[in-house]
């Protein structure tokens, strides 16, 4: 038989080698009367082969919580591909060492093996996209991601959370209507309290417990890449939010009971308007049970009203508007970490109506996205606004470019925790992690997320101090935030905020400031052993894989209240000019707090060694008379490091450490070793027969942390939004 | 049997042959000058080389490598065990080395037909392949002049900045909240003078050992200037620059210089292995080059519009 590629099939096959308005509050956890709890960390945004992945659902979860084989292992794990479809079965496992009862290793196949060749494309459910033909009609279907969600990937998350003992469940990384990605989960179903006393089969097919059905419905409902008709393959499923117009709505199809928005023109604007619904129906759905978080959300540039490319602030005050409870982030530090272009973000790589426009920001700095990162930026002017508008770092796994899966170096992607570590203070007494207690640790805002472990342990609380009081002396507030920390919690004390809260004081109050980091003297997961080569150009020899924390910087923001829809300074797209011309000035008013700077800086000569690695400090802001916010970064680069940091501290650009354009590169590696982990690795990008500073050797170079905010609302001045 | 060509006589044409007298006369060339002008016709030298490089090409690849035949030689067997071994720890059953040869089997045939339908064109990562190959070839070709002391050390002498340490600086920066003007920042350091702690702001940053270079990359040539002729132990309103670019924003700094550490010439007898090997990659790097633009002579480069 002769056998021969059609150009569809070369074009699919280059794809896959590329591939990859009412305000609400949101209610947050009085300080008297919390559950207590701890720190733990976890990461919503990852892939498997059901998507663009190349790991099975069993792989990824051993490499993501196994804190044996891979000591990065987290507290918590959500699984997430891309919504849409997919051809292949990511629930056969790659070979006999990740064999379960249930889920046995099977000889031949894999997961990529597909699902035509593993459960019979006549099984396959739904519709070819946008028509009333069955999927099962054709000889290699892909499966829908709101069936393999329900039927596949849901059984294999709860099967494993309950062998293993870990805290797992299911999210999804949508493809977003009028945008690009999101990262977001509805957890309702999943993971029931039943699992904690169940008996695993002896062997399977495992039969859930639980169930994504929530998920499942909201991905055929409201993912872009789905454009399934069948209501679920027949399971009836309306899309309707209500109070909205539903049927009335242009886009509606009867058919598919759901909105299919028209391409063309317009297609970013009623897709944006399809998205808001979205988080509406999980606002009505699933209040407490769910969170939507753009992803990666400077890297496809700005928003196109024609297309589905990047967000400005007005779509995130939007969803914020919409379903406060729901869209309270954003995913701001990309993964992606080890690529040749950080994060995936670069200059021109957006093509929207003709012309090449960057991703905004041009690239990402210290790894993060310019949204978070830029002092006075979009961050700053949502919670300027007083808004609970939270950070977020994941690892956006798929697989480690020109390395294999269990090679310790990466050309592309981290693992889950590897790299980037979302810490979220867990109120569950002392029951185990749930998926429910998960998700409202995320809305809580009480999270930080560390790059690199550069520090592992946090405490940071404000307390009001009134003349007089002599218990709210520095040093008392001090040792209240090493106590937390050294019992990996936050402060809760009357008077007192932490991370997410507001902290309500009368006029003329001071604010006592503590923090308490651990630094850890431990190796970090870096695998490289040799000098940091950024800090080498400032006569700094610190090894790659032990980082120490030079400073903290405390970045205060005023508080002016909300913007209002329509209003002039609600909308405004951050310049495309801004990797040239980096000034605040050229930024809309919408998109930035020009109150917003570094008003404390804290290094060795500030902060005291509380022993076990803890570091402290505190200060005070005199007698404050309005609402405002502290915030937290950290770095182990100190200010003015060449091509990282400038003179006031503030990461530089990252794409002088960019492979991807050789002639950028600026910083030699030159450590000679006798393995690929104790000298400069031989993938490393070389110009002229020097190495320079590029893939995750960049990365583990530049390390940063960010804390979310405490607010300070002062009574009688503007109100702070949504916190207690 | 190869037909022969039919060229008509002289004869024949001349008699009018089978036309017969009433035919037009038919304007012939003597034999040789008809053979001369077939010998001169391009198409037939496009046909015969053609040929001819069908002809060798069939005898050398069929003898050595049918494309249409694979091979499964004894070191995929070999590769594929290794690669086994390495990630299961054990030598792979028989059963696996045939899904592995299969495998192998499947991959030759997707590289084959893919370079057969030319999907590398195009493709950067197998054009940095490529070259990288290539330029392994040219290295292999390169070749390092006598190693003569004299000559490493005058290499050694040239690029001596690249080897002595330069004077680095510790200074201190006391850090303001906000306003960064002049006027604040003169005011700020009165008050510094007078006593007030450095960390009384924002707090203070320490910087040990920053050369020259450093300084002007981050804060400019007056700032570098400035502070490298400061008097140790006293603080100054100093200008700098918000970065390396032109024309970027200024602002003023509380600084104090705390020490110099004085620049020290490089010695070569110290240096002598690291320069070796400095020098080796450097004449390395130029007989590259020298070879890459030789082979580059026989091209004509024309550039393009956007090239101009």
């Amino acid at each position: 038989m002769q056998f021969v590629f059609k150009q569809r099939q070369i074009a699919l096959a280059a794809l896959a080698a590329l591939g990859t308005a009412t305000m609400g509050t949101a209610p947050v956890a009085t300080a008297a009367g919390k559950t207590p709890g701890k720190y733990v960390a976890g990461d919503f945004h990852n892939h498997t082969t059901c998507s663009d992945g190349i790991l099975s659902m069993q792989k990824l979860i051993k490499k993501a919580t196994d804190k044996v084989e891979t000591p990065w292992g987290l507290d918590w794990f959500v699984q997430a591909g891309h919504g849409g479809s997919g051809n292949r079965n990511c629930t056969l496992v790659e070979d006999e060492s990740l064999s379960t009862p249930d889920y046995p290793f099977i000889s031949g196949k894999g997961p990529t093996t597909t699902w035509a060749d593993s459960i019979g494309a006549v099984n396959v459910k739904g519709n070819i996209s946008g028509t009333t033909t069955p999927l099962n009609t054709q000889a290699n279907p892909s499966m829908w991601r709101w069936q393999s969600i329900q039927e596949f990937q849901y059984p294999v998350v709860e099967y494993m959370s309950a062998l293993k003992g870990v805290p797992l469940f299911i999210g999804m990384e949508s493809v977003v209507a009028g945008h690009e990605h999101g990262s977001m989960s509805v957890i309702t179903g999943q993971m029931p309290s039943a699992l904690d006393s169940a008996t695993l089969p002896a062997s399977g097919p495992y039969s859930a417990l639980g169930n994504a059905t929530a998920l499942a419905k909201w991905s055929y409902c409201f993912d872009r890449n789905d454009g399934d008709t069948s209501r679920g393959g027949g399971q009836g499923w309306d899309c309707s939010v209500t109070g909205s117009l539903n049927a009335a709505d242009p886009s509606w199809s009867a058919t598919a009971a759901k909105l299919v928005p028209a391409t063309g023109t317009g297609t970013g604007v009623r897709g944006h308007a399809k998205t808001v619904e979205a988080v509406k129906w999980m606002a009505e759905n699933a209040p407490l049970g769910s969170y939507y978080v753009p992803a990666h959300l400077e890297r496809a540039g700005p928003f196109n009203p024609d297309g589905n490319n990047g967000y400005n602030i007005e779509h995130l005050r939007d969803f914020n508007n919409a379903a406060p409870m729901v869209a309270f982030g954003f995913e701001t530090q990309p993964g992606h970490g080890a690529s040749a272009d950080r994060g995936e973000y670069y200059p021109m790589r957006n093509n929207i109506g003709g012309v090449l426009v960057d991703s905004v920001g041009g690239t990402t700095y210290g790894g993060t996205g310019v949204y978070g990162a830029q002092i006075g930026g979009v961050w700053d002017a949502l919670l300027g606004e007083g808004r609970n508008y939270w950070f977020f770092a994941s690892s956006d796994w798929h697989n480690r470019g020109q390395f294999g899966p269990d090679d310790r170096r990466s050309t592309q992607d981290f693992f889950p925790g590897e790299y980037q570590r979302t810490y979220s203070l867990v109120r569950n007494g002392s029951d185990k992690l749930r998926p429910q207690t998960v998700v409202d640790a995320l809305r809580s805002g009480n999270d930080f997320s560390a790059s690199g472990q550069l520090i592992d342990r946090l405490s940071f609380v404000a307390c009001a101090a009134y003349r007089g009081e002599e218990t709210r002396r520095n040093e008392f507030v001090e040792a209240a935030a090493l106590a937390a920390a050294k019992n990996n919690t936050s402060v809760n004390l009357p008077g007192c905020a932490t991370v997410g809260e507001k902290l309500v004081v009368r006029p003329g109050a001071d604010i006592v400031v503590a923090v308490v980091v651990r630094d850890p003297s431990v190796a970090s997961f870096s695998p490289y052993t040799f000098d940091n080569p950024s800090l080498k150009q400032i006569g700094i020899s610190q090894p790659l894989n032990m980082p120490v924390l030079d400073h903290l910087d405390v970045i205060r923001g005023m508080v002016s209240g909300y913007k209002q829809p329509g209003s002039a300074d609600y909308a405004g797209q951050w310049p495309n000019t801004w990797l040239a011309n980096p000034d605040l000035a050229t930024v809309p008013a919408a998109a930035k707090n020009a109150s917003a700077a570094v008003i404390k800086t804290f290094n060795r000569t500030g902060w005291t060694s509380a022993g076990g690695d803890f570091l402290k400090m505190s200060f005070r802001i005199p007698a404050v008379t309005a609402t405002q916010y502290v915030r937290l970064r950290g770095s182990n680069l100190p200010a003015a490091v060449p091509f990282e940091t400038d003179a006031n501290g503030n990461p530089l650009a990252d794409l002088v450490t960019n492979a991807s354009n050789l002639a950028n590169l600026k910083i030699a590696c030159t450590a000679v070793g006798t393995t690929e982990f104790n000298g400069c690795p031989a993938h490393m990008a070389v110009v002229n027969g020097q190495k320079y500073v590029s893939y995750d050797v960049a990365a583990w170079s530049d390390l940063w942390f960010y804390s979310n905010p405490i607010f300070i609302e002062v009574s009688g001045a503007k109100v702070v939004a949504g916190v207690r | 049997m190869p037909t022969p060509i039919s060229v008509p006589s002289s004869a024949d044409a001349a008699s009018g042959g089978a036309f017969g007298a009433s035919a037009p006369a038919i304007k012939t060339r003597p034999l040789s000058a008809t053979w001369s002008s077939w010998l001169r016709e391009p198409l037939l030298h496009f046909a015969l080389l053609g040929g001819l490089l069908f002809a060798v090409d069939h005898a050398l690849v069929g003898r050595s490598d049918d494309p249409h035949t694979i091979i499964v030689g004894a070191e995929v067997d070999c590769e594929a065990k290794a690669l086994f071994k390495a990630s299961r720890g054990r030598e792979p059953t028989a059963a696996e080395l045939k899904a592995l040869r299969e495998r192998w089997v499947d991959n030759e045939v997707l590289y084959r037909e893919g370079l057969a339908l030319q999907v590398d064109r195009g493709d950067t990562a197998i054009r940095e392949r490529v070259i990288f190959k290539a330029l392994s070839v040219v290295d292999a070709n390169t070749q390092l002049p006598a190693l003569v002391d004299a000559r490493l050390r005058d290499w050694f002498e040239r690029h001596r900045d690249k080897y002595d340490e330069p004077a680095r600086y510790d200074f201190q920066e006391a850090v303001l909240s906000g306003d960064n003007s002049e006027p604040a920042v003169r005011s700020f350091v009165d008050a510094l003078k007078a006593g007030t702690p450095g960390d009384a702001q924002a707090g203070l940053r320490v910087f040990k050992g920053r050369p020259h270079a450093n300084l002007l990359e981050s804060y400019g040539a007056e700032f570098a200037k400035t502070l490298e002729e400061s008097a140790p132990g006293e603080w100054r309103a100093v200008r700098a620059r918000e970065g390396s670019k032109e024309g970027a924003k200024e602002v003023w700094r509380a600084v104090r210089l705390e020490a110099v550490t004085p620049a020290r010439p490089a010695a070569f007898e110290a240096l002598r292995s690291v320069v070796q090997q400095d020098w080796t990659d450097a004449v390395m790097a130029e007989q590259r080059t020298a070879a890459v633009r030789a082979l580059g002579l026989k091209y004509k480069v024309k550039l393009g519009e956007a090239g101009r």
